[in-house]
């Protein structure tokens, strides 16, 4: 653990973290889907469902890479 | 006393300005971040004048603080990452004092609107793929093939690849905003219960907003830590591409 930072701090940081990084994905996923679906092909609703799918598997791996970050103690 | 909690983030114009159409008008948030920002400048400025070798305890804060945002900039990002030193401790520095001050009964917490935050979050964000397409040229493309993947996956994995880049900004502005709004979201609550309670059973949830008051000093400063620590992540991803999970630990 670098000295620059209390641990404590660090630990509720990467836990704050993990939320919110899953979420976005998803929101993101599911947001591209849509657009494709409304604007570029019409091909509601299967666009949001593979982006949805895709973003779960996105949210995941962010959630996972950050787990990834975390100082081994 | 009926009032919904979400009362105290509404804007009202103190001085309608309107310059083209485009609406600048001067509300409570403008001239908060104003006091912020003469707030942090002014301490600082302050601070950093007296240049004693023994600090006073002014210096001494400033110095603290400074010595933070470098620590947080050498694990992150490097010895390379320190051009961005002022970038990052003026973003440190304005989140923070934008979420203290927001405690403080009476004022506003800018931090709470989202349109705030996502401007941070899309400064930050632009600034790495600029810094990545310039340092890395096209190559840089090649963040959204993560090293070692076999060629069958890749139509699988870019767009995995690109949702979770995309996915950055917003997380980045989300959770600043999302934070701050739902703890006065529930200060607000407990408040508004201590008030309809009365002295029988109102002592409570007044003593419980003691509490969360107190919890929300920490999370202010969380927030701002998170913002900081990500921000320099998200740079740093565009200075070493790839590699970059490796030497973390």
């Amino acid at each position: 653990m670098p000295p620059s930072q209390d641990p404590l701090y660090a630990g509720l940081g990467q836990a704050v973290r993990i939320g919110t990084e899953m979420l976005a994905a998803l929101i993101v996923g599911g947001g591209v889907g849509w657009l494709c679906d409304t604007y570029l092909f019409g091909s509601t609703p299967w666009g949001m469902v593979g982006g949805l799918v895709l973003g779960v598997v996105a949210g995941i791996r962010n959630a996972y890479r950050s787990a990834q970050r975390w100082p081994k103690t | 006393m009926e009032e919904s909690p979400l009362h105290p983030f509404e804007l009202h114009n103190w001085i309608p300005i309107s310059l083209g159409g485009l609406d600048i008008s001067i509300n409570k948030a403008v001239v908060i971040m104003w006091v912020v920002v003469s707030l942090v400048a002014v301490l600082m400025v302050v601070a950093g004048s007296a240049r004693k070798l023994v600090p006073g305890k002014l210096q001494n804060m400033a110095e603290i603080m400074v010595d933070f945002i470098r620590g947080i900039i050498m694990d992150t990002m490097g010895k390379g990452g320190m051009r961005f030193f002022p970038l990052i401790a003026t973003l440190f520095l304005f989140i923070l004092f934008c979420n203290l001050i927001g405690l403080i009964p009476g004022s506003y917490t800018v931090t709470s609107q989202i349109v705030v935050t996502a401007v941070f979050a899309c400064l930050v964000y632009g600034l790495s793929l600029v810094m990545g397409f310039l340092l890395h040229g096209v190559k840089f493309l090649g963040i959204l093939v993560p090293p070692g993947t076999p060629a069958w996956l890749l139509p699988l994995m870019v767009p995995i690849e690109l949702i979770s880049q995309l996915a950055r900004p917003i997380s980045l502005a989300v959770r600043l905003f999302a934070n701050m709004t739902a703890g006065h979201v529930i200060l607000g609550v407990l408040f508004g219960l201590s008030i309809s309670g009365g002295l029988l059973i109102g002592w409570l949830p007044f003593a419980f907003t003691v509490a969360m008051n107190g919890l929300e000093v920490g999370i202010a400063f969380i927030q701002a830590y998170i913002f900081t620590v990500l921000t320099c992540v998200y740079l740093g991803d565009a200075f070493n591409l790839h590699g970059h999970d490796e030497h973390v630990h």
